[in-house]
């Protein structure tokens, strides 16, 4: 056959949720990492009920793929002071580290857009002494925990810092850069507008063939 | 290949409504005509359509690896030179192109003969890609042509293939813009929006009169979110000459259509392609005006602005008499003559065959009819199709 086999047109109905992130850029401003739901939510990619539905997928995913440990301080061991929670397995009480954000990736994984929990920095990308504020390590810094009422669930509650380190479920650290709190903050200033158009406009014509 | 009438479908405006076709009447007329319909043989539409569009490719890649090496061609083809090493970066690095439409003169007999190459800002897209797609399906189920037919057109799944394929990894992000004036125009982005949605990537629409400069140079949308990748339906050689012309080269932004496309989408190409090939098939004899050589054009030809949309400037000379020609604003870089291929007339009317490629592979087919030699922007689009 010469022809195309089915043609889907999303304009007639066919609903898709884009997802993006590039890793290898490093300097992207609007990144599809969210440490929580508010920071999901006042980035405005998504819709409100689309962040639910992602943390909500990548907190199941979490819970079922972490590490799970005995002791929180077996947990703390690898994933620093604060960065694991206690939680039901099974029905047996476990320890797993905390669900630090999530990454809506593609590459990440075969299956579409479905978001990858992340978890806190691991103690060896980064070491205690990188943790508190001052230490020249702001990707690392820990956000005290549940110091605002305002964070949502999230294991960060701030969303100040320019670049904050996680580990991703299969243990690769990861940075993200440039993360505000409203995706958009960091954004360079625009220097000026206008400058295509012109020849369209003196043609008043189309500009296709 | 035959011209066949086949009953238009009753309510045939909702039905490609429904696909969201909305320019299928322009200005009063009919554009979108399927009382027309022309049929092909298999045969017809492989090695007389399929194989040589490709071939046609091939030798224009030629083309691009030669003029890169080659001021004097640069300059005849009106390149501006700050713009040099843009081109040239982008056909090093590899940046992939998205598609292109050649334009054919072919009457089912003899060779087809390239017209010329739209490769840099083809239109007439969404209704090669799927109105004619799903008006060939209705008009089987309908009675209204021989079932069992079949279509040269697999554009719309290769699209959505294509955009995936832009860079490695994907890209998550695209922007696509155009003027805000022409229909046709944004009908041709929406569609290509759509595709690249389907293939996972944020697609978001800005008009170029919007487009600003962010202070770190890049370009950005009329929200300023800055453009890392950007569709662009609006021609090289006038990007070349506006204000953000010096901004291209730091942008960071990954064009499509790429860069070294302004090569290969003026008529400049005409001349070069049959100083490579003489006597190929496919091609017609073509010179720059002014060249000696245009003297073995005789009395007929075709003379063309090196830079002209929809038809515009094009005069067709007979026996040393226009014919017929069309005003427009171009001209000012200059004239190739080309030798005529007269259009088939099929009961007065004067079909162009556009050849579509997508990355570069032929893939599809839509014809264009006048009841005039040159085929303008007020030209019907009639289907196709392939006989079982």
């Amino acid at each position: 056959m010469k022809r195309s086999t089915q043609i889907g047109l999303a304009a007639a109905g066919v609903v898709l949720v884009a997802t993006y992130w590039s890793l290898s850029g490093g300097e992207t401003e609007d990144s599809l990492i969210y440490s929580n739901l508010s920071e999901c939510r006042a980035a405005n990619q998504l819709s409100a009920s689309q962040c639910e539905q992602r943390f909500s997928e990548a907190s199941a995913n979490h819970l079922r793929d972490a590490k799970k440990f005995s002791s929180v301080a077996a947990c703390e061991q690898e994933f620093g002071s604060g960065g694991c929670q206690s939680a039901v397995w099974n029905g047996a009480q476990v320890v797993i580290p905390a669900l630090a954000g999530i990454m809506l990736a593609r590459q990440f994984m075969s299956g579409g857009g479905a978001a990858q929990p992340l978890l806190p920095p691991t103690g060896a990308a980064c070491p205690p002494g990188t943790r508190q504020p001052g230490s020249g390590r702001p990707e690392c810094e820990q956000p005290a925990r549940s110091s605002s009422s305002s964070s949502s669930g999230g294991y960060y509650g701030g969303s100040s810092s320019r670049a904050r380190a996680y580990t991703t479920t299969s243990g690769q650290p990861l940075v993200a850069r440039n993360i505000s709190s409203t995706g958009m903050a960091s954004t360079p200033s625009v220097a000026s507008r206008g400058g295509f158009g012109s020849t369209s406009r003196s043609f008043f014509s189309s500009s296709s063939s | 290949m035959r011209r066949l009438r086949p009953s238009p479908r009753p309510d045939w405006q909702a039905e490609v409504e429904r696909l969201g076709f909305g320019f299928h009447t322009l200005d009063g007329a009919t554009y979108w005509d399927e009382s027309v319909a022309y049929s092909f043989s298999l045969k017809q539409i492989e090695e007389d359509i399929e194989a040589p569009t490709g071939e046609i490719e091939g030798l224009c890649f030629a083309f691009v690896e030669r003029a890169l090496k080659d001021e004097a061609i640069l300059r005849r083809l009106a390149i501006p030179e700050a713009q040099w090493s843009l081109i040239s970066d982008s056909w090093q690095r590899g940046d992939r192109n998205l598609y292109g439409r050649l334009d054919l003169a072919y009457d089912g007999a003899g060779p087809a003969k390239l017209l010329e190459y739209n490769a840099d800002t083809p239109t007439a897209l969404f209704e090669a890609a799927v109105v004619q797609w799903d008006w060939l399906e209705q008009a089987m189920a309908r009675g209204l042509v021989s079932r069992g037919c079949d279509q040269f057109n697999s554009i719309h799944e290769r699209l959505i293939t294509a955009f995936g394929q832009l860079r490695e990894p994907k890209p998550e992000r695209m922007h696509f813009t155009c003027v805000d004036e022409a229909p046709e125009d944004r009908g041709t982005v929406d569609y290509l929006i759509d595709c690249a949605s389907q293939a996972g990537i944020d697609a978001r629409f800005t008009l170029i009169e919007e487009i600003g400069l962010l202070a770190d140079g890049r370009f950005c949308d009329g929200a300023s979110l800055p453009i890392e990748m950007l569709f662009k339906l609006y021609p090289w050689e006038w990007l070349f000459r506006e204000q953000y012309a010096s901004a291209l080269a730091g942008s960071r932004c990954q064009f499509v259509e790429p860069p070294w496309k302004a090569l290969v989408s003026s008529k400049g190409l005409l001349p070069y392609l049959w100083e490579m090939a003489p006597g190929h098939p496919n091609l017609l004899p073509a010179y720059f005006e002014g060249d000696p050589r245009c003297a073995e054009l005789g009395g007929s030809h075709v003379r063309k602005p090196i830079y002209s949309r929809e038809g515009a400037n094009v005069t067709l000379i007979e026996g040393g008499a226009v014919r017929d020609s069309d005003d427009g604003p171009y001209g000012a870089e200059g004239f190739i003559l080309q030798a005529t291929a007269m259009l088939p007339n099929f009961d007065g009317n004067y079909p162009v065959l556009g050849s579509w490629l997508v990355a570069s592979q032929a893939c599809g087919l839509g014809i264009r009819e006048d009841t005039t030699p040159i085929t303008k922007n007020t030209s019907r689009f009639v289907p196709h199709l392939i006989e079982p």
